[in-house]
Formats: structure tokens, sequence, C-alpha cells
């Protein structure tokens, strides 16, 4: 359980990274916090003949940019959890982050290591796509937005070119009425989700304006639920219909069926913490905690 | 007690070994590094059962750096064999390296050594092995099916030994019954798993032929003598050290196939070798436990007494016999144990280990008990269910109370604390009761309280393998216990200590013994050259048996100390006290002299002993099992919450009531039954080895495989009742087993009252529960 060979670079800059990721193309991986690709190579099932260290990079600003929140790809998972920002406009990205790992995980990894991973039952990939946040990659010649839903191709599969790298993932702010949460259940705390859901709404006049689901452990990618989206609009904050809609997200979905859960058994959750993520978002639309 | 007034025995010493273990200068087999060392690597079988057409190791030729490779054919010969002395058992050898047949995923079929670790698995992708696959024994069911061809030739079938055990009259017990009760329990594969692996250094001295061995072993001198069986060596010339182990549970508990072959190795390459198991090969290769199935049926009388019980235990082997407990030993072990606490006189069981193309089984932390236990309290339930008796009320009509007491086998129990502790853990649970059964009108929210009552032999030696007829032969510890001209108390103990606190409670016992402090006295262990022959740390001994020979060791000593004490001092030697560093006359405390002063009079100024006294402190002695061993006592309690939609559960409490005789250390007692707990937490709701049907296995990290960690774990509740055993010298019972023996019984019962089901196999992870509990749903 030890790498193959690599040769390893510490980016000094920005730049420095994008001309070395360009220069190795598909030889090479950017490396932050370790947490997922360190294991990887452990075993062998990852073998990037040059390891880009990236830790030395500013990209770990928390910062409102126009109308988007956008954070560095370098920032922690440990960084939200007090963070006023995150705190007042994503419940639901700080329900998640509750989540992910351990300590020492949340020391360590990263927003882009997260989200260029992909893996499948992954908390911040599934509020990527919840909240169709951009994923800000570079390349040394460009940079170009890849909204979320079409950067996750499938499990570990991303749309990100040889010699590019995730920058930053820039979240829409969402209107001052509005109101979100993401449930999960998992075998242990701190483990990837049996399966996951989130829901953001907008609202006015105690009404469901607008409304976004997303759920994991359903397919190898987060998975967006149009039709629970249109079956919640209008519905009355404090009469969601929660329960129906879990049973309309659970029957248009394919879950994984493996040896920690059934099929059966995670389509049952997800319909059970769909109810629960809309009553908690009403709950809290409705200035209940 | 012959130690008089206890001072240290009992007290809460703080573990000496935790300096060095806490502060990270403690010494684990990666520390042991030599000038010249080649790293190892084994290459494994990615397939369960195939022929094996060829391995080619010509692609070596293209690394650019030197590697050396063996395979079956230059191990040919040498192998591990481990055949209980039963004449219906089929004897299986496990060769060093697999030669023409492999068996599970993950037997060695090859090693390739490099000077660094990186490039030896580098060196081990160049090798290739054509297998030619065979059909797959992969279940209980499949390895009894008489159509499907033997894993060995010579054999009649893959039931490798299939024995009975009985007592009383079964068939009057029967015909007397109001109530028969028959269940099927099950109880998965688990690997077992210490948070160091294994790992083993070997290096061979030509010039004085001298072999040293650091194996990560509970048992060093077995490690010995097998290497010496096997190759050949005098044992004086073979030297196995165990470093500081980072934990141990059984696991480490039997000699391995690589501790040979590393061995063999480094006289081969004539270089000092290292082979530092990873995670993956630990989950895969090293051995497995649990994977039991338990059919039982109780006779039970109209007024809930249990008359009777017949038993029917397959345990899933795994292709290969482990030295020195086999693959009798785990069956055997179930049809032993099961009549348990209860007062009942018919019984009889038929046990079978069957062979199938999986990690063989050995022993963990309570071994084969967890199951055991998990099935007879799992019947106690079932049974008060069906006879709409209160579980305690069950339990207490059918518990033995009269000591010491012969069960259905003929095995006595001494004294322990049944009906008390039972007693005692209904009073502290009244409460979570009442709240248990208020739950339990709620479609989404259930509470059950659930309790395991066991009894665990303890302190067993040589009376016990000679019955069993198993290949470890024999049971007794030995101490050597020296006191230098200062004063000083050394302890060479042929137990290794990884874990138990030994390096504490035995300096606990000779300083009660010597009249010295704890601090005086230093214990050494894990090295055959130090310490006396023993067969190692395991089955919950070392207390009892270990703190036995110190303490008869140290007072002989202590003897020899009150000679030349009532010498110098012109008292008789049996008025004399030792305590506090001084020998003083009883009654007369004004005239002592200080034991340092006696010590350096033994051994230096030995002129001033008496007439005709040998120079000299040191004594040795071996102490073996009582005839049926000791018996400790405890009941589990566990109280869960159950999110019903979700599968999610919840231990609110958990609460264990002990009694291990005489406590050596409450602190080093509360640590081991914490720590069983957690474990026996991870039997009861997350660990499960799990084979696809082609016996690959699926759960090779930590990834997938679950271990219990901190978050779930609630605070452990320790209680204790010391009944002292007659049969060990300081009356103490073994404790080193029990906390993982009881947890999967009591969570399964504390699931069965939440939901109202039959709970019947482990793991109760989400998805169970969720099985478990759709009758709650359905009707909603």
């Amino acid at each position: 359980m030890r790498p193959a060979t690599f040769e390893y670079h510490r980016a000094t800059s920005l730049e420095h990274a994008l001309q070395l990721l360009g220069e190795f193309g598909e030889e090479a991986r950017p490396i932050a916090g370790g947490q997922s690709l360190v294991p990887m190579m452990n075993f062998r099932l990852a073998r990037p003949g040059h390891l880009v260290d990236i830790n030395r990079l500013p990209l770990n600003a928390i910062e409102i940019v126009g109308s988007m929140l956008r954070i560095g790809a370098l920032t922690r998972h440990g960084a939200y959890f007090d963070h006023p920002l995150i705190a007042r406009h994503f419940p639901a990205f700080l329900d998640a982050v509750h989540y992910i790992g351990h300590p020492t995980i949340r020391r360590n990894g990263s927003i882009g290591g997260s989200i260029s991973h992909a893996d499948p039952t992954a908390e911040l990939p599934a509020v990527a796509v919840l909240h169709d946040a951009d994923i800000v990659v570079r390349s040394a010649a460009e940079e170009r937005r890849i909204k979320a839903s079409e950067f996750f191709v499938s499990a570990y599969v991303t749309a990100l070119e040889p010699g590019e790298m995730v920058v930053a993932v820039e979240f829409p702010i969402p209107p001052a009425a509005s109101a979100g949460s993401f449930v999960e259940m998992s075998e242990r705390s701190g483990d990837f989700a049996t399966a996951s859901v989130g829901i953001v709404l907008e609202h006015e006049g105690g009404r469901i304006a607008k409304a976004a689901m997303v759920c994991s452990g359903a397919g190898l990618v987060p998975i967006r639920a149009p039709d629970v989206e249109s079956h919640l609009l209008n519905r009355a904050l404090n009469d969601p219909h929660a329960e129906e809609a879990g049973r309309i997200f659970a029957a248009s979905i394919d879950p994984v069926d493996d040896h920690i859960a059934s099929a059966a058994y995670r389509r049952s959750l997800i319909a059970e913490l769909t109810r629960r993520a809309i009553e908690t978002a009403c709950s809290r639309a409705l200035g209940r905690s | 007690m012959k130690a008089g007034r206890p001072r240290h025995i009992g007290a809460r010493v703080q573990r000496f070994e935790d300096i060095r273990l806490l502060s990270g200068s403690a010494r684990y087999i990666d520390d042991v590094r030599l000038p010249d060392m080649l790293h190892l690597m084994f290459v494994r079988s990615d397939t369960a059962h195939a022929r094996i057409r060829s391995v080619d190791t010509s692609a070596l030729s293209d690394l650019e750096f030197p590697t050396w490779v063996f395979t079956g054919k230059d191990t040919a010969g040498l192998s591990m064999k481990a055949h209980q002395d039963y004449p219906e058992m089929q004897y299986s050898e496990q060769p060093l390296l697999a030669e023409d047949r492999v068996r599970f995923v993950g037997e060695p079929v090859a090693v390739v050594l490099a000077e660094d670790a990186y490039k030896a698995e580098d060196a081990a992708e160049h090798i290739f092995v054509d297998y030619e696959p065979l059909p797959v024994v992969g279940t209980m069911e499949q390895a009894r099916d008489a159509a499907i061809p033997p894993l060995f030739d010579g054999w009649k079938s893959n039931v490798i030994v299939q024995r009975q055990m009985k007592g009383g009259d079964l068939e009057a017990a029967k015909a007397a019954a109001a109530h028969v009760v028959k269940r099927t329990y099950r109880t998965q594969r688990q690997a077992g798993v210490p948070m160091e692996g294994r790992g083993v250094v070997a290096r061979y001295d030509h010039s004085d032929r001298v072999l040293t061995v650091w194996s990560s072993t509970q048992m060093p001198h077995l490690v010995r003598t097998y290497i010496s069986e096997e190759l050949g060596l005098p044992e004086s010339r073979i030297r196995v050290v165990a470093p500081d182990v980072g934990g141990g549970f059984g696991v480490k508990g039997q000699v391995y196939a690589d501790e040979v072959l590393i061995a063999w190795v480094a006289m081969k390459t004539g270089r000092p070798v290292k082979w530092i198991e990873d995670r993956r090969e630990h989950l895969i290769a090293s051995i497995h436990a649990r994977d039991h199935e338990h059919t039982l049926e109780a006779y039970v009388s109209a007024d809930g007494r249990l008359l009777g019980l017949k038993a029917d235990i397959t345990v899933d082997n795994g292709a290969y016999s482990t030295f020195p407990f086999t693959s009798a030993g785990e069956p055997g072990m179930v049809g032993k144990v099961l009549p348990g606490p209860y007062d009942f006189h018919a019984y009889e069981a038929t046990f079978r280990a069957v062979a199938t193309n999986k990690c063989a089984i050995g022993t963990y932390r309570g071994v084969a008990r967890p199951s055991a236990v998990f099935s007879q309290e799992r019947l106690m339930d079932d049974i008060a269910t069906e006879l709409g008796m209160d579980p305690f009320e069950f339990r207490l009509k059918n518990i033995i109370r009269e000591f010491p007491y012969r069960n259905v086998l003929g095995f006595t129990y001494d004294a322990g604390s049944y009906a008390e502790s039972l007693e005692r853990m209904r009073k502290l649970l009244a409460e979570d009761v009442a709240q248990a059964a208020a739950s339990h009108g709620s479609r989404t929210k259930r509470i059950g309280v659930g309790i395991a009552c066991f009894i665990e032999q303890t302190a067993h030696g040589t009376p016990d393998f000679t019955r069993r007829r198993v290949p470890i032969e024999t049971g007794y510890i030995a101490a050597r216990v020296e006191m230098s001209p200062d004063g000083e108390v050394t302890i060479d103990l042929g137990l290794q200590n990884h874990g138990q606190g030994l390096e504490t409670t035995m300096a606990q016992v000779a300083a009660d013994a010597l009249g010295v402090q704890p601090e005086n006295v230093y214990v050494r262990h894990g090295d055959t050259l130090t310490t006396p022959y023993s067969v190692g740390t395991w089955g919950s001994r070392g207390g009892p048996l270990g703190g036995g020979a110190v303490h008869i060791a140290a007072s002989r000593i202590a003897d020899k100390l009150r000679a030349i004490a009532a010498h110098l001092l012109q008292a008789r030697p049996d008025e004399i006290e030792l305590a506090d560093g001084l020998a003083s006359v009883r009654d007369n405390p004004g005239r002592h002299i200080k034991i340092s002063r006696l010590a350096r009079i033994a051994l230096r100024n030995v002129d001033q002993l008496p007439e005709g006294m040998a120079p000299g402190l040191e004594a040795q002695f071996s102490l073996d099992g009582p005839r049926d061993g000791t018996y400790s006592n405890a009941v589990h309690a566990a109280v869960v919450e159950i999110d019903v939609p979700t599968g999610k559960m919840k231990l609110r409490r958990f609460v264990v009531i002990e009694d291990c005789g005489t406590i050596l250390n409450p602190l080093v007692v509360d640590g081991q039954v914490r720590g069983g707990v957690v474990q026996g937490i991870g039997s009861a709701m997350f660990e499960h080895f799990i084979y696809d049907g082609e016996c690959q296995p699926l759960t090779t990290s930590f990834a997938d495989y679950l271990m219990p960690l901190a978050p779930e774990i609630p605070n452990i509740e320790v209680h204790h009742i010391e009944t002292p055993t007659p049969l060990t010298p300081l009356g103490a019972k073994g404790l080193g087993e029990g906390g993982a023996i009881g947890p999967a019984a009591a969570i399964a019962n504390a699931v069965s009252n939440a939901l109202g089901v039959n709970v019947s196999a482990t793991p109760l992870n989400g998805n169970a529960i969720w099985n478990l509990s759709r009758h709650l749903r359905d009707a909603s």
C-alpha cells in the first residue's frame, strides 16, 4: 500500500501550477489536502507521474463577487463552520459540512479537492449541484466556468480537461426570502452518505416560490429532482406536502445497491430524508428554528 | 491470600507503560531497522480457488534495481500444520507459499525483496501468476453439499470436523417440556483489527548460527518453537522478540506462515528481512473471526424452567487450520460454553467446522463466545417472550445460585455473583425499561432495553488443552522475579504485554509480596532471550495466572528476605513484616532494617548471611490453570433508540456489571471492559467482512470494513462485584475478553425489545434495522 513512483513539484504561484499541469497533462494531478488522492495513490488506483502541490497558492478566500459567493479552491472544510456569509446565505451548505468526515479531514480537505474527486456520495458536490454553482476552472490558456450539473459526469469523472484545475466554486446568493436544509444518513458519523438530500427554496407570502432539491446515493452523480421541485411550487410553507414529495423523488430514481445498503433501503431513505429536508427548510422559512 | 494486607493490589495505579505508549516513544515492529535490510512484499492470490499453472518472474530482470524472489517451489515441503488430535478431523496443511493450488484471495504465492519497501511493491507488479480457476466453495451450505468436491486432495467432504458433546437425558427433557422453542441465529464474519497490523523482521547470523526474529506477536515462545521444528534449528539458537505491540486481541495469538517464511528467507538471502503488513493484507489474510450459525432447540416446563437444550453449530472456517488452536477450536468452544450460567440437566451439541474458499478463522477477543452468548441470550429472550415472562424473571428463575456447581457437561463452576448481578442490573435499568415500554406505541421512534448474562471460563491451562487435544499442549505461565543489590526488582514475565497493563499490575503484585513500591519493580516481557518459556498472552489468563506466578515467585524471595532480617534483628522469620521498603518486627516497628540493605547482604555482603544460606535473591514459578479454569461472570445491558423510518440506531446507554474476582487494578479492569465493549459494539452494529459469490472480498479497506468510531459509542458504565476464587493464588479471575462477549447479545435483545420482533442475525446496521422494522412502516 505504497504509491508508485511520482515526481513532486511545489507550485509557487497559480501561473506556475497551471504551467506544470499543462506541461505534464494527463500525467499530472494537483494535490491540496490529499484526503482522497493519497489513499487512491496508496492503493495504486491513481498513479500520477507528477504531483503539483498547490497548498501554498492564495486560493482560500470566501468572498462576495457580484451576485455570487466565491469560495477559493483551497478553502478547507473547517472554514465554513463559523463563517458569517455561509451562515447567513447558505443554511443547506452549513448543514452539509457538518456531515463531512472528521476533524483531520476537515482541516486538510479542500473544496477544490472534493469537487475534483467527485465522489458520488460526497457532500460538497451535492451542495454545488443543489445551488447551481459554477465550477471555475483554469488552464494555462484560459478560464472556464462550468455548471455543477455539467461538471459531474460520472462517479469520480468530471468535465476537467488535462492541464485544468478547479480554482474556485461560485454559488449564486439566494434572495433574502429563502431557506434551505440538508440531511444525510450514514452508517457512522463522518462516513460518506448512504443517502443525502438537500433543498433550497424561495418563498413569498407564505408559499414556496421556487425550489431546488438534490440527492446523493441514487446514482453516479448528485441528482436534481425536477418533478419534486415543480410539485413544491406554490405549496404553503406550513403544509408543503413533504411526504408526497418524498414519494415522488423516490419513484424517480434508481438507487445504488451495494453491501452497505440495498437499493430498496436507499430509495426509502431518500423518501424520508426528502420529507425531513423539506419540513426543516419550510420551518426555517417560517422563522422557526 | 498469603500476601497479607494488600497495599498495592486493588489500588488505582496509573499505568507505567503509558508514559512510553502515549508519548510516542514506544518501539513497534516497524521501528526495527537493521543495516543491509531487505524489504519483502507478498504476491497474493487474487483468485479464491485455482490451480497455479505458472509463476512468471522473468520481468523482474527489466527492473533497474536488484530483487530477490521466492515461490512455492522454493519452499516446497514447508508448511503450517495445525492438527487437533481427533480421529475424525480431516488434516490439512497450509504451505508457506502456495505451490500448485490457491484456496483463498490473499493466500501468498510468492515473495519478492528489494532494498526499500517501495521498490519491493513495484517489483511485485512484475510477477505474473497464471491461474486456472476452480469452482469455489463459498457458503456453509455449499461446504456441506456432498456433491461439491473437497478443497483438499484425500478429503471425503468439506466438513473438516464434526463432533458431539452431551450430558443428561435429552429425550426425557423433551418429553417433559410444555414448550419447545427452536431458533436459528447467525453471527457474521469479522476481521480482527488491532490498531497496529502485523509485521516480521528476521536476521540470521551465519557465524554463530543464531536466528533473531522480531514479530508483532502475542506468543514469542510458540513462534520460536514452531520455527525450530519447521526449519530444523535448535531453539537455543533462535531468539524471538515481540517489541511493543499495538494491540493483539487474539489476532496475533497464532503462529503465522509468514513468521516461519521470513525467518527462512533471512537464512536464504543472508540479509536481514523486513515485512510490515499493510491494512489490506491484514483485512484479507490475517485471521478472520466469528461466522457462526447455531440452531438451538430449548425444552421448557410450563412454569418456565429450562429442562434441556439441543444445539447444532456450524462455523465457516475458511480454507486452512490455524496454529495452535486449529479449526476445531471455534465450534468446540461453542459446544462447551452454551450451557452458560443456567441450571439445566440435559444437553446435546453437534458442532462442525466447514471449509470454504475464505481466509481462515482464528482467535479474536472472546473466541466463539460472542457468537455463543448471542445465541444463548437471544434464545433466553425468545423463550421469555413465548412464555409471556419478563426477561429478568425468566433468567432469575433458571440462573445458577449454588456453588461450586457442576454443569451438564461436568465442568465445575467456582463461585460467582450471577443472580446478584442480574438483580442489580434490573434496578439500574428500571427507568429505561419504563421509557421503552412507553415508546412501544410509536411507529417512528422506539426505545428498547436488552441484557446479556454470561459466564466466561478464564485462566484455563494444561488440563483444558489436554482434554481438547489441541496442539498448544500446555498453558502454564512463568515468571522469574529477581531483586538486585540496590533492592530494585525485575520481573521477567512469560507473558507479552500489548495493552493489558501488565507492566503495572504485575509490579503491584510483586510490590505487595516484597514490601516495596510498584515503582521499584521493572517488568520485562516479550523476548525469549530474557523471559522464561510460556505460551503467551491470550485467553484472559494474564491476571489470574501471570499474577499468581509473580506472587508465588516474589513470595519465595520475600521468605528469604524475612529469614535474613530475622537473623539480623534477632527475631523469628514469621514475626517479620515487609512493607514500605522496610523489614520490621511485628508489634515492634522500631526494630527494622531496610529491604535494600537486606538485598545488598544477600548479593554482595554475603558474609553477613545466616550460616549456610546461599547468596542470591531470585525465584521462578510456572503457574498452570485449574482443572476447569475459573469462571468470571457479567451482565451487559444496552438501551437503544431507533429512528424507524431510517433504521438509524443510537446507543443511549451501555451498562456492565462484571465480576472478575479480586481486582488487581480497577483502572485496568475498567479499561479492559470498555475496550472490549467497543469491539462488541463493532460486532453488533458495524463490522462485517463480506465475500461475494466468487469468494472475492468486498470489504478490503476501512472505507468498506466499518469499525466502531468514537461518536457512535456511548459512555460505558462499569460496575464491579468481587467474588474472589479459591482456585488462583490472588483470587483473581480473567477479564480480558469479557467486554467483547456481551454487546452483540445485549444490543440484539434491545432491538428485539424495541421493535417487537425476533432478531436472529448481526450486524444490526441501518439496513438491517430498516428490514426488521418493516411491519411498523407498512402499517402506518
